[in-house]
């Protein structure tokens, strides 16, 4: 047995070669999961979801119900009793405060306005949860920005904040970049959306709104999205020479070098020998089983 | 014999005046700032990416630990962003003593401001009678949830606990002297000749390039537009308090110094408000045992001590954990128009703008 107290030297693997520094093996309880799906609320997409959803409730009703008429037939052709009636299912009724909001058609004066002034250039205006979403093309951005900021009947002074999410499990898109706007004069708020694909460099929105300067280099710093005519597109938070950009959901929570201290498996026993000598201590034997 | 060239100088990352780990970079003509640039990113956690891999629930520790001096309107806004999200309505009784909490905190951040923000100019007596004041919300916080800075007060849908007994006795005490403390404050500053020098007519933001820029909360207010989200979108029970929005038009030190006081004194008024008309009733609103969310994204924002802070949610359908969870931190926008107000000033009242900013970098760089 070696000294309890002696220095654990930990092995510090190679790094691999690729894009990021990081070893999946050293915890691989602790990999990233990739997304399947793709969370981006939609008016377009709820609908069809809820039609492919009643479809496939009736689909799976008449089948019950067809699967009922044969063996009732059936039943009478050998002259048992009728089976059942299948009864059709109510969806459960939960009594709780929870009422999850679903995208709703745009009913705000603003959205209306904004698709009658931009036109064919917006993809889908929606309301979800009280807030208003428009998404725009990509190209158009910054057109709409200047909508948004100077026509009088919309007003939005300023840019509260902006900010990209990674959706790699799109098929079109990689990114969605989101500016929520707030009319400070009219107590609005204003949600503009745009998709881009990895590599597209959409404009920048710093000759419009000077704000959007660091959220901008955040976002880059962050999921690499390059804005164009940005005064300064250098990382901000992390240094220079990082490698990847960390809130892609690639990016994997555990790197190089960085040890995995899972106390369950105590590897190099310390934890037992710690908790016998304590044990000892106090006079306790924990190696012997306890007497019922 | 004297150089005509400008001089480059480092203010921070250590530096007891910049609250934290900022870095200015400076470029000096003489005492005078030609160029000025803030450089942050030292104490970057990746709080975001954490939450992202981590139970709804459990962003909430991450909340506390960006602005640690004001935890409880952090998690004010990350609960109410939640319940956005999952479509939650929270019991009233639990909304006023949200409400209360939260102006408890604004009073406790604008204390801690005042009495660093003092201490950086020189005036070194108010740092101890501020803090003194502070000490009593901090055990107002330990009363209520066990903990005094990082409190995880709230939780989504409600509140863990009503409030402790002898609750309102503790309030009321501290409402009582609270009044006079102000006016101890004041009178060390307010009309002090030195206190006026060091702040009058320094680091000026006028309120177009604040709003320009995205600065909110007292900075703006300072400038002259009457922004508050507890007015403008009101949330908690900040729809039924009756209370004012103070405002200066100089938007400089002295008058961002003068909207923070006047924000304790209604802050004050609130917590009145909230004891006097507390309902009674449930705390905690009635939910499942697990928490799914549908697709759908949120962005809720909410007036902290420093400014608007938001939190941007999107829900996965059937998800335990948050698909994607931004901060919109108030002191990471209103720290870029720093350049705008140190530049051509004096390099002594670059100082004086960090402090009038009243940034907390851990937020900052979240």
């Amino acid at each position: 047995m070696s000294e309890p107290n002696a220095p654990q030297v930990p092995e510090v693997p190679e790094a691999p070669a690729g894009p990021y520094i990081y070893d999946y093996k050293a915890a691989p309880n602790r990999q990233i999961a990739m997304p399947k799906t793709v969370p981006l609320p939609s008016r377009q997409t709820y609908l069809a979801e809820q039609k492919a959803a009643a479809e496939a409730d009736e689909a799976k009703w008449q089948k019950t119900l067809a699967d009922y008429e044969t063996a009732k037939a059936k039943a009478e052709a050998e002259g048992k009793d009728a089976p059942k009636a299948p009864v059709r299912p109510v969806p459960r009724k939960d009594d709780n405060d929870l009422k999850t909001p679903s995208p709703e058609d745009a009913k705000d004066a603003d959205l209306l306005k904004l698709q009658a002034l931009l036109g064919d250039k917006v993809e889908e205006v929606f309301e979800q949860a009280g807030e208003l979403v428009c998404q725009v093309k990509k190209e158009a951005i910054l057109e709409a920005l200047a909508l948004c900021r100077d026509e009088a009947a919309l007003k939005y002074e300023m840019l509260a904040d902006q900010t990209g999410t990674h959706y790699p499990a799109a098929k079109d898109f990689a990114f969605s970049v989101v500016y929520h706007l707030t009319s400070i004069s009219r107590r609005k708020r204003l949600r503009l959306r745009i998709l881009v694909p990895e590599g597209f460099v959409p404009e920048s929105a710093c000759p419009l709104y000077p704000s959007a300067n660091w959220m901008e280099r955040e976002i880059y710093d962050m999921l690499g999205i390059r804005f164009a005519n940005h005064p300064d597109m250098t990382r901000i938070l992390c240094p220079e020479d990082w490698e990847g950009y960390a809130l892609r959901k690639d990016y994997p929570t555990v790197g190089w070098g960085q040890r995995d201290i899972s106390f369950r498996e105590d590897r190099g026993g310390m934890l037992e020998r710690i908790a016998l000598q304590k044990a000892g201590q106090l006079g306790i034997n924990l190696k012997q089983p306890k007497a019922d | 014999m004297f150089k005509n060239e400008e001089m480059e100088i480092n203010l921070g990352p250590q530096h007891p005046s910049t609250h934290g780990v900022l870095r200015v970079k400076l470029r000096l003509d003489g005492e005078t700032i030609t160029h000025c640039q803030p450089i942050i990113g030292y104490l970057h956690r990746g709080v975001e990416k954490i939450c992202e891999n981590q139970s709804f629930f459990q962003g909430q520790v991450w909340t506390d630990r960006m602005d640690y001096c004001s935890a409880v309107a952090n998690n004010l806004g990350w609960a109410e962003a939640n319940e956005k999200l999952f479509g939650i309505t929270v019991p009233r009784r639990a909304q006023y003593i949200r409400t209360l909490l939260n102006e408890f905190n604004r009073i406790a951040s604008h204390l801690i401001w005042l009495g660093t923000h003092a201490m950086d100019i020189g005036a070194l007596t108010v740092f101890l009678y501020a803090f003194r004041e502070r000490e009593d919300v901090l055990d107002i916080n330990e009363a209520f949830c066990g903990s005094r800075l990082t409190t995880t007060a709230f939780r989504i849908g409600g509140l863990r606990e009503d409030l402790p007994p002898g609750f309102d006795k503790m309030v009321n005490k501290f409402l009582a002297k609270f009044s006079s403390c102000l006016e101890e404050y004041e009178n060390l500053l307010t009309e002090n000749r030195i206190w006026k020098k060091r702040t009058i007519g320094v680091a000026k933001l006028n309120a177009e390039d604040a709003i320009a820029l995205g600065v909110t909360g007292p900075m703006l207010r300072a400038a002259g537009v009457a922004y508050d989200i507890r007015k403008a979108f009101p949330y908690a029970a900040y729809a039924e308090m009756d209370f004012e929005v103070p405002t200066r038009t100089e938007a400089d030190t002295y008058a961002r110094y003068l909207v923070r006081m006047a924000e304790m004194r209604q802050s004050a008024r609130i917590i009145q408000q909230c004891m006097d008309g507390m309902p009674e009733g449930p705390v905690m609103a009635k939910l499942p045992k697990i928490l799914r969310s549908e697709v759908n994204e949120v962005y809720h924002a909410t007036e902290s001590p420093k400014g608007e802070i938001g939190y941007y949610l999107v829900g996965e359908k059937g998800s335990l954990n948050p698909y994607r969870f931004h901060v919109r931190a108030p002191g990471f926008i209103n720290l870029q128009s720093l350049p705008k107000m140190a530049q051509g000033g004096l390099i002594a009242d670059v100082v004086a703008a960090i402090g009038s900013l009243d940034i907390v970098l851990g937020e900052i760089d979240r």
